[in-house]
This record gives C-alpha cells, structure tokens and sequence, in this order.
C-alpha cells in the first residue's frame, strides 16, 4: 500500500518542493545583457513597468529614468531615446511610463528604483490630462497594478501624511483591494498603525516570491521597439546643432501632416479620426477641467518621493495642440489655471527645473498629434534635458509641505 | 479574508482539503466520520453564504425545510397510496420555488428573495425523489438521508446531479483500503486536470481573450470575423470553465469517499448532437433523460396522443429541450437555444434514418466521421453563441461611446 501511495502522491509530494523551492529560494540574480536592458528600457510593457530586475540593473549601468505617459511611445526620430542613441550621450532613457499611467501608478512604479536614484537626476513628463476629477484611471491603474512595487512600499511605509494618504489611494483601486494579505496591511497603514512582526515577515515572504516571479517571468512579452529607434538614427545626419535638428524636425512634420489642417500626423489622423470621426468631436472637450481632482495630491507623493531620495528631477509640462483644442472647445483659460497650479506646487517645494511647453502648443509640428508632443517639440525638450543630464549634479533643496495632501489644496484655484 | 464561493481560488482547496483531512485518515482506516463529515460540510456551506450573501442563506434554510416536508409528506402517503394528482401536484410544489425564482427577473427589477446559489441542483435532486418514490423504486426515504443527499457539500453550487440510490450505496458502504488509495490518486488527477482547464485554459479563453474579441465584435456591430471568434472562445471558454468546475467537484467527493458521476466526456468529440448531450453536462441531461423525455413520450404513448412512434420522440425532444431551455433562464436566448438545439437533434434523427436506409450508398471512413465531428462542433459552438446572450448584447442593447 506505501508503494502505491508514493506511486500516486510522490509525483505531487515532488512537485510541491520543486515549485515551492523556486519561489522562495534566493534565485541568484544573472546579468541581463546589454540588449536585453536595451530592450526593456524601450518597451514600456507593463511587466517591465512592474517588475524590478530590468528597471535596477539599468540603472546601475548609464540609464536614466524618463517617467511619462502615452508621449513615451511617440518614437519620432527626435524623440530622447533616438536623440541619446545616435549621438551616444553619456545618458540612455528608460522609459517609464505607456498611456493610462498616471502619479499613483508612478509612484508605486518607482519604489525599486528610489534607493539607486539617491542622489541622481530623472526626467520627468507630467500631462495635464492625468489631472481630472477622477484622478488615475482605475483600469488603467489595474492594468499597470505591481503587487511587488507594493509590497516594496508597505514595508518602507512609516506613519506619515503621505504614506497614510497613498495608503488610502491605494485602498480605493481594485487590484490591491482584491489582495487580502495587501488589503490587510494597506489598512493598517492608512489607519496609521505599525505593521506586526508576522505581517512583516510574511510580506518579506511574499517580496522574495514576486522578486522570483520577476526574475523567471519578466524577460517575457518585452515589446521590442529597437526597429523604431533605428529607423529614426537613419534619419538623423551624424553632427546636428539643435537648431539644426529643429529644422530638420519641421519638415519631417511637413510630410508626415498632408491629410489635415490640424497638425495631426497622418497615420494618427486615419486611424483615429478620419471617416467621420472627427464631427463627432466637434467642441466635445468644452467640459474638460484640469484643475481638480486627486491627481494632484498623487503628485505630491512623487514629489515627496523625489525630495526624499534628492534626486533631482527636470519636469516637462507639454501643450496641446492648439488648433485641436480651439476645435474640441477646450477652455484655455482653465488650462493654463491648471498648469499654473501645478507650477506652484513644484516651485513652491524648490522643484525649480520645471521646462513649461504648455503655452507652444501653436507653433507648427510641436505636437505630433493632439496631446502628443513629437518632432520640434521634442527637439525642444532635448534642447534642455541634453544639458541637464550631461553636467555635473548641482545641489538641491527641496522643502515639502503636506498641504498638497488636503482637499483645500485639491479644490483650490491657482491664478487668474 | 479567503473566498468562500466554492472552488474559486486555490486557497479554497488548501483550506478544503486540510479540513477534510480526519475524514481521509477515517476512510483510509475503514471508518467513515458521520459526525464530523456531516459539521465540516455544514461549516463550509455556512461559510458560502455569509457577508453580502447572508440571506442566501436563509433563503437556503427556507428552502431546505420546504423540500424535506414535502418530500417526506409525500414518502408517508406513497406508503399507502398512489393518487396521480397527488404527485402532479408534489412535483409542481418541490419546482415552485425554482420556478419563482427563473420567472422573477423576467417581470420584476430585483431577484427573487427565494434564491441562492445552487437552488437548481437541489431542485433536481428533489423533484427525482419525488418520481423515483411513484415509480416505487426508492421505497424508504428517511430524513437525514434525503439530506444529506441534498446538501452534499462539493456538489452543491453546480452539480454534477448525483442519483438518490447512488449516492445512499456510496454512503453506506466504505470503500476498502486499496479501493479508497485508487480513489484518491483519481481525485488528484481530476483535481490537476481541473486547475489546468479551469485555472490555465479557462483564464486564457474568458478573462483574457473573451474581453477582447467582444469588444472587437460591439465596435463592428452586427455579423463580423470577431464575432466568429467570439462564438469560439466562449464555447471553449465555457466548457473549461465548467468542465474544470465539475472536476474538482468529483475530486472532492471521491476524497469523501462518494463517486460522483462524471460531467463531461471530451464533448467536442462528438459525432453527432445526441452523441454530444451524452458527452456534455451528463448528468444534466441524462436528468432530463430519464425525468422530462422518458416521461413525456411514456406519456404520449400512453395515452395514444400521437401514433407516429417518430412523431413522438420528436414531440418530446422539443419538449424535453424547451424545458431546458426555460431552466436556464426565462431569457428569449436560452429559449432559443433550447428550441435551437430541439432542432438540431431531431435533424440529427432524420439523418440517422435517412443513412440506415442508405447504407450501401453512403460511405463510412475516417474522413467522414471527421466531417461528423467538425459539423456537429460548430453546430454546438454555434449553439453556445446564443447561449451567451451576447447577441442580446450585440442587437438590442448596442454599445455608446
């Protein structure tokens, strides 16, 4: 009877040691190639967002971290990526960020990489659209959703204003809410409470299983982007001044913007608003108000992020394309009240590299599309960050306020 | 916090199975646990309705006291008598509470208070007693049987429908050692084919891919290529989900030491549309076998209502699968695919007829029973596309955006 007994469990018995020493055991963390990181810091695929292992080893070799959203995937031969790859710049960005991630999401994002960005510098692209009433998307944010970047932030999380405030967030979207372990100790957070020994040990369990999973499964489903980024390097002539690539950036917009009046790249224009599309549209953002909502308050926890760690950090606040908004009845008053608000919120903390494009939007092929910065926007952008991560780092004093965590902040109006 | 919902997570299983462990080590050692099965299986029902379900539950206990009066008051008269109105009027009152239940949300906003998860198996199980003690072949029927017969924890959300005589044999007798040791290593079996359908396969096809074909299908609108895809991912994803489901339910009661009839048997290898109601929910539909379509053309012969014996089955096809259709859900798609499939099995019929008497002509090689198989699939997945309601969906209640 043991025979038959070990005939028909042992295989179980076996492959229970087996998946469960694969899990917790300390993996020994291999090398990634050069072109594997390569590859990872263009992918903006989620399990690469998510994960850790690609996100630190770039880092540990010449990469930057670009934050940002759907712009990222704006490969243009002017874009950073390209730009750094063809004129071998001592920097190479990682591009953190794909449409739908937002503050929260960047904030839980980052949390592996926050103790190699101690004392570095990051770029950072902040849209004026993550700024609505709502706040992060919640499907969005379930789809970018890193229970590892999570529990990588429970066990740094102290009681403070802002680890109670993410805290709470973060008990607001559904993937961690879902997560019993999480959802227990994401409360005991918000309530101000120390985690016990037991959860905290649990959670380190946890941390080494994700950590695991990242190692063996993260290398899968990397969008390759390599192709995009060399077509743009032939593109480019082997010295260029920025003026030069300016002038050079507007005629790519001339041949890449004949089916509309509006400035929009073609390709863009066919498949998202052609066929009728576009009379649908007409004066449909006349509602839109960037000025509210919890997004500002998920700002501040990035910016407490940055502050904490010193890093400095140039921010790239981008326009929309004028013309488009003239035609969806955006208010470009309230607009430009939003971007003054932000403005405020990082000057008045001594975030001072802050790079205000929002006032370009007219200024032909800035935008590739309508909220999408791409070719001599793009320049321009370079025109400022190639400098700021070639020199030297320069001291910075942050000084944060947790008045941007309050409702009073959230609600408030900024400017004329 | 774990999910209590039958079979929903792994941590279910985890937390299952270490409680059923007493009652493994019983049955290994020859001895079956009565007190200790019997408050296991009452804590992990209780368990299935608590928090937003609370009066689920109660609508369970309203429910189970109902069915065992019934069926016990009706065991007590078979003793004596044997009054057709009697029964007639036994079986409607053991579907009455189904039957308010199914034909609530068609006129009212909210759900019936009388539902709770697995309402229609117990129905099944009930309404059987009830036929088989007419037709005298259940004789006793004590109380504590009939429900412990009813409650059976692992099937009680979806099935499989066991059989009264069945089940009581299996609970009488306690498997010996070597016989309980091959049960268990089925168990294991069907519990990892169960995760692999239901867990790996069954995600793929419903949470991965189901959500991007259908809205590939509502953004075109009408009949186009991703709707096709839908039709075909649902019905996988149906059966995988199902399949898988039923799986760990057999797993858990032969690690109870009760065999449970198998649900499905390689469905999609059907030759035909009756091969394939006896690959499919078996015990559904050899449910409606013995208890709607037997009875009806019992019935109809009986009382000489149609004389054509072709006529007849087909009469009870149609009904035996509008009733089906109707248990499903008073919806007209549910109708439809019961009509539809009523259809579908009384062609099935005219061709099995129409090729005994052509045999000479007709071929019969591998090649043609592929064809068998590869119609009678897409008639089936077909079947499922209107199954789904999405071509409710897709018709009445167009997407905005």
């Amino acid at each position: 009877m043991k025979r038959r007994l070990w005939q028909l469990f042992g295989p179980l018995v076996c492959a229970g040691v087996l998946v469960l020493g694969v899990l917790l055991a300390p993996l020994p963390l291999g090398r990634l190639s050069d072109s594997a990181v390569a590859s990872a810091a263009l992918s903006m695929s989620p399990n690469v967002l998510a994960g850790a292992r690609a996100k630190n080893q770039a880092l540990s070799r010449d990469y930057v971290p670009f934050f940002g959203s759907s712009e990222l995937s704006r490969l243009d031969p002017f874009h950073p990526a390209v730009l750094a790859a063809k004129y071998h710049r001592s920097y190479r960005p990682f591009l953190v960020g794909a449409a739908g991630t937002q503050s929260l999401t960047h904030f839980l994002t980052d949390q592996s990489m926050l103790k190699q960005l101690r004392h570095k510098k990051a770029v950072f692209i902040v849209s004026m659209q993550w700024f609505t009433r709502r706040g992060q998307d919640p499907r969005a944010f379930d789809f970018f959703y890193s229970p590892l970047e999570t529990v990588t932030w429970l066990l740094a999380a102290k009681n403070t204003v802002a680890d109670r405030y993410a805290a709470r967030r973060l008990l607001t979207m559904r993937a961690p809410s879902k997560d019993a372990q999480l959802h227990g100790a994401l409360l005991t957070v918000a309530a101000g409470q120390p985690l016990g020994d037991t959860a905290r040990q649990l959670l380190r369990t946890r941390l080494q299983m994700l950590k695991n999973e990242d190692e063996l499964f993260s290398r899968f489903g990397v969008n390759a982007h390599e192709r995009e980024v060399a077509a743009g390097e032939k593109l480019l002539p082997n010295q260029a001044t920025n003026s030069q690539l300016d002038a050079l950036a507007e005629q790519a917009g001339v041949t890449h913007t004949r089916s509309n009046q509006l400035g929009i790249d073609d390709t863009f224009y066919r498949t998202r608003l052609a066929n009728g599309r576009m009379a649908k549209l007409a004066g449909s953002q006349k509602h839109f108000d960037y000025r509210f909502g919890p997004e500002y308050s998920d700002f501040q926890l990035l910016l407490s992020q940055f502050a904490k760690h010193d890093i400095d950090v140039q921010f790239i606040i981008p326009p929309i394309n004028a013309k488009w908004a003239a035609y969806t009845g955006l208010s470009q008053a309230k607009y430009a009240q939003a971007v003054e608000k932000l403005k405020t919120q990082l000057k008045g903390q001594g975030f001072k590299r802050v790079l205000d494009l929002s006032q370009d939007g007219g200024q032909p092929y800035f935008m590739q599309d309508t909220i999408h910065i791409g070719w001599r926007g793009w320049v321009k952008v370079d025109k400022v960050v190639a400098p700021f991560l070639d020199g030297k780092r320069q001291p910075v004093h942050y000084m944060l306020n947790d008045h941007f965590f309050t409702k009073s902040w959230r609600q408030a109006v900024v400017g004329g | 916090m774990i999910d209590w919902q039958p079979y929903a997570n792994p941590q279910y299983f985890v937390v299952l199975l270490a409680a059923l462990v007493p009652l493994i080590i019983g049955l290994y050692h020859g001895r079956r646990l009565h007190i200790y099965e019997t408050l296991a299986s009452l804590l992990f029902i209780v368990m299935m309705f608590t928090g937003t379900k609370w009066h689920e539950g109660f609508a369970l206990i309203g429910y189970v006291v109902f069915q065992v009066a019934l069926v016990q008051g009706y065991a007590r008269y078979r003793q004596t008598h044997n009054g057709t109105a009697v029964f007639v009027l036994a079986v409607l009152a053991s579907i009455a509470p189904l039957a308010v239940v199914k034909l609530t949300p068609a006129i009212a906003v909210h759900p019936s208070i009388l539902g709770f998860l697995g309402i229609s198996y117990l129905t099944f199980k009930s309404v059987q007693c009830v036929m088989e003690l007419r037709d005298g072949t259940i004789k006793r029927l004590p109380a504590l049987s009939f429900l412990r017969f009813l409650l059976f924890m692992p099937t009680i959300s979806s099935g499989p429908i066991d059989r009264y005589r069945r089940f009581e044999a299996d609970y009488a007798q306690v498997p010996t050692q070597a016989a309980y040791v091959e049960m268990l290593g089925r168990a294991l079996r069907y519990l990892f084919t169960g995760f692999v359908y239901k867990y790996l396969l069954g995600y793929v096809f419903g949470t991965l891919l189901l959500p991007q074909v259908a809205h590939a299908a509502l953004v075109r609108g009408g009949l186009s290529w991703p709707l096709v895809g839908y039709m075909y991912t649902y019905s996988m994803y149906l059966f995988f989900d199902f399949a898988g489901y039923s799986l760990f339910a057999v797993a858990i009661s032969l690690v109870m030491g009760i065999d449970t009839p198998m649900n499905f048997n390689r469905p999609f290898l059907a030759g035909n549309i009756k091969d394939f109601w006896n690959r499919w929910h078996m015990s559904l539909s050899f449910w409606f076998r013995d208890f709607v379509f037997m009875r009806v053309t019992f019935f109809i012969m009986k009382h000489k209502l149609i004389k054509n014996r072709i006529r007849v089955s087909q009469v009870a096809y149609l009904i035996n699968f509008l009733v089906m259709g109707f248990w499903h859900g008073v919806t007209w798609y549910y109708i439809v695919y019961g009509l539809f499939h009523a259809g579908a099995i009384i062609i099935n019929d005219l061709w099995l007829r129409y090729k005994k008497r052509h045999k000479a002509q007709l071929p019969h090689n591998r090649w043609t029973q592929a064809l068998a198989i590869f119609i009678t699939f897409n008639v089936v997945c077909f079947s499922f596309l209107i199954f789904s309601g999405f071509l409710d969906q897709l018709w009445f209640s167009p997407m905005h955006h």
